[in-house]
C-alpha cells in the first residue's frame, strides 16, 4: 500500500468506500484531516500503517490485536477486546477507533476480506488521484517519478517501520515528527468544530 | 531474544507453574472435602475428575502468564486498588454489579454487534454454563441423589439434605433432563454460528479453522454425544451405552482441555472488563488531560499516565523535544502533527 497525501484532494471517496467494507460493516475506519484550514486545503489521509512492531498490539492487556502472516494488523479480536482504549490513545498515527456501546475496537485492517482474495482495499480502488494505491512495490514505484516510498517514521525519539509506504520528496529517507508551532488561532476555532468524539477516535 | 529476557520468562513461567500446582492440588482437596472424603465419590467419573483438575491448572497457568503482559498487569494492578479504596466503596459496588450484569449476564455490548450473534452466543453461553452448573458438582461429588420412598429423590449438597423432587413430577423430569435441553441450546447456538462463518464475507475472510471452527465443533460434538446417551438408555435399551459414554467422556476431556487457549480462553478473560470499566467509571471524577495540541479533554490524566508507563515498559520511547510524549496529544492532532511535518518536507524541496 502507498499513500502520497500531496495528491490527496480531501474528496472523501475513501470515507465513504471505507464503510462497505465487509469486516467493519457501516463504519469507515480512514480519516481525511485538514491541516491547517485557515492556510491551505491540504488534506491528510490516514490508514493504518501496518507497524513492523506495532504499538497498539503490544499495549492491548487482552492479546486481542494480532498480526496476519503477511504482516496486516488485525482489528482487534472480538470476543477479547475490552474497550480499554490503550490502542487507540497509544497508536502514534492516531489510528484505531472504538464503540462503547459494542465494547469494541477496530481500525483498517487493509480490508482483510479483500485483499485475501486478490482484491484492492476500498479506499486504493476508489481514490480519484492515486493518493492511495494499492500494488506490489515492482510495480508501483517505477511509475511514480519524483518521489521516493519511504516506511520510517520518527515520532520524537522512536523510530517506526512500518509496511505501508508514505511518498516523500526524492531527498528524504524518513519523516519526523515532533512538536510544531502552537495551532494558529484560526485553525484553533475550527478545530472546536470537529466534533469531540471525532478527537478521541470514537465511531 | 536476549539472555536476560530469556530468564525472565523462565522464572514468569516457573512462578506461574507453581500457583497453577496450588490451584490444582485446592481444588483436588475441595473435592476430597466436598464429597465427605470420597464417600458420595463416583469412582467411574474419575477420568473427568483428573481432567478437571489439570485443566483448571492450566487455565491458571495461562491467566499467570496472561498478567504478566505490562498493560494486563497495569489493569489488575489498578483494578484491584481502585475496587480496595474503601471511600468509594458503594460506587464502586455499584459500578461492578452494573458491569457484571450488564456485561456479563445481559451481553448487551454483543446485541449492538448484531442480533443474532446475541442469540447464538447466549444459547451456547447458557446452555455450557448451565450443563458445567450441574455436571461439576455431580462430578465432584458435591451433590448426589439419594432414593427416598417409593420415587422422591432428595438431593445432597456437600453431604447436607436438601429438597427432594418427585422423579416423576414435571419439575423431576426437567431437573433429570436438564443436559438434554442445555445440549439442545448449545447445538442450536453452534449451527447459527456455523451458518454465519459460512455466509458472511466478513467472517470468511478472518477465520481459521483451529480457532473458529474446532470449538463449535467440538461443543456440537460434545452436546449430541450426551443427547445419544440418554436415546440410548431410554429407547435403544442402553444399546452402545457404554461406547458412547467412553466417546462422550473423550470430547468433554478434549473440550476442557482446549479452554485455556484460543476462543475459549475469553470465558475466564473477559471478567476483566470489570476492572476496565470500573477504572474507566472513576477516571471520569478524575481530572482529564488536555490534548497539549488542541486542548481538547480527551482522556483521565491518571489513565493517560498509566498508558504511557506501559508504553515506556514495552521499550518505546515517544518522548518529543519538548519534554511531552506523543500519548500527550489526542489521537486526531497526531495525525494532524504528522501531516503537518509531511507538508513542511514537501514545501521545502519545492513542491506544492
Ligand atoms: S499504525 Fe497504529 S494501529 Fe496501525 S499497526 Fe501501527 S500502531 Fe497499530
Ligand atoms: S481497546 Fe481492545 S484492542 Fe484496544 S487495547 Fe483495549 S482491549 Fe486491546
Amino acid at each position: 500500500m502507498f499513500i502520497d497525501p500531496r495528491r490527496c484532494i480531501g474528496c472523501r471517496a475513501c470515507v465513504s468506500a471505507c464503510r462497505e467494507c465487509g469486516t467493519h460493516k457501516g463504519h469507515s475506519m480512514i480519516f481525511v484531516d485538514y491541516l491547517d484550514r485557515g492556510h491551505t486545503t491540504a488534506t491528510m489521509p490516514t490508514i493504518c500503517m501496518h507497524c513492523v512492531e506495532p504499538t497498539c498490539a503490544l499495549v492491548c492487556p487482552a492479546d486481542a490485536i494480532k498480526v496476519s502472516e503477511d504482516g496486516v494488523v488485525m482489528t482487534a479480536m472480538e470476543p477479547r477486546c475490552l474497550d480499554c482504549r490503550n490502542c487507540v490513545n497509544a497508536c502514534p498515527f492516531g489510528v484505531p477507533k472504538y464503540n462503547t456501546a459494542m465494547h469494541l475496537q477496530m481500525k483498517c485492517d487493509l480490508c482483510f476480506d479483500r485483499t485475501a482474495e486478490g482484491l484492492k482495499p476500498m479506499c486504493a480502488s476508489v481514490c480519484p488521484t492515486g493518493a492511495l494505491t494499492y500494488g506490489r512495490y515492482e510495480e508501483i514505484v517505477p511509475r511514480r517519478r519524483g518521489v521516493r516510498p519511504v516506511n520510517v517514521h520518527v515520532f520524537g525519539r522512536q523510530r517506526v517501520a512500518t509496511r505501508v509506504y508514505l511518498m516523500l520528496p526524492i531527498e528524504e529517507d524518513d519523516l519526523c515528527v515532533d512538536e510544531t508551532a502552537e495551532p494558529s488561532f484560526r485553525e484553533s476555532w475550527l478545530d472546536a468544530q470537529v466534533e469531540n468524539a471525532d478527537k478521541r477516535n470514537e465511531f | 531474544m536476549k539472555d536476560e529476557e530469556w530468564s525472565s520468562l523462565a522464572t514468569a513461567r516457573v512462578r506461574a507453574l507453581i500457583i497453577a500446582a496450588a490451584a490444582s492440588a485446592a481444588l483436588t482437596a475441595l473435592i476430597y472435602l466436598g464429597s465427605r472424603r470420597l464417600e458420595h465419590y463416583d469412582a467411574a467419573l474419575f477420568g473427568y475428575t483428573v481432567a478437571s483438575v489439570i485443566a483448571f491448572g492450566a487455565i491458571i497457568f495461562r491467566y499467570a502468564i496472561w498478567l504478566r503482559r505490562p498493560a494486563t498487569r497495569r489493569y489488575w494492578l489498578r483494578g484491584w486498588q481502585l475496587f480496595l479504596d474503601r471511600k468509594n466503596l458503594g460506587r464502586n459496588l455499584r459500578s461492578i454489579v452494573g458491569t457484571a450484569f450488564g456485561n456479563l449476564v445481559a451481553q448487551r455490548f454483543i446485541l449492538r454487534r448484531s442480533r443474532t450473534r446475541w442469540l447464538m452466543h447466549a444459547l451456547i453461553m447458557w446452555g455450557c454454563i448451565i450443563s458445567a452448573a450441574i455436571t461439576f458438582p455431580l462430578v465432584f461429588g458435591w451433590i448426589h441423589f439419594e432414593l427416598e420412598g417409593a420415587r422422591a429423590y432428595r438431593a445432597y449438597l456437600f453431604g447436607f439434605p436438601t429438597v427432594a423432587v418427585d422423579g416423576r413430577s414435571i419439575v423431576g423430569w426437567v431437573i433429570f433432563h436438564a443436559l438434554d435441553f442445555t445440549a439442545i441450546m448449545v447445538i442450536a447456538g453452534c449451527a447459527i454460528a456455523i451458518h454465519r462463518r459460512l455466509r458472511d464475507r466478513g467472517a470468511i475472510a478472518m477465520q481459521q479453522f483451529a480457532l473458529d471452527f474446532a470449538p463449535h465443533l467440538l461443543l456440537i460434538a460434545v452436546s449430541v454425544s450426551g443427547l445419544m446417551l440418554t436415546v440410548s438408555s431410554l429407547w435403544l435399551g442402553g444399546y452402545m451405552y457404554s461406547f458412547i459414554a467412553l466417546a462422550h467422556q473423550a470430547l468433554v476431556i478434549m473440550t476442557l482441555f482446549y479452554l485455556p487457549f484460543g476462543k475459549f480462553f475469553h470465558i475466564v478473560q473477559r471478567p476483566a472488563s470489570i476492572g476496565v470499566e470500573l477504572y474507566q467509571n472513576r477516571g471520569r471524577e478524575m481530572a482529564q488531560a488536555r490534548c497539549a495540541r488542541c486542548g481538547a479533554e480527551f482522556v483521565a490524566q491518571a489513565w493517560l499516565d498509566d498508558l504511557k508507563g506501559v508504553v515506556r515498559e514495552l521499550g518505546f520511547d515517544y518522548r518529543l523535544k519538548s519534554g511531552r510524549t506523543l500519548q500527550d496529544y489526542c489521537p486526531r492532532c497526531k495525525r494532524v502533527m504528522r501531516g503537518l511535518a509531511y507538508a513542511a518536507l514537501a514545501q521545502r524541496s519545492g513542491h506544492d
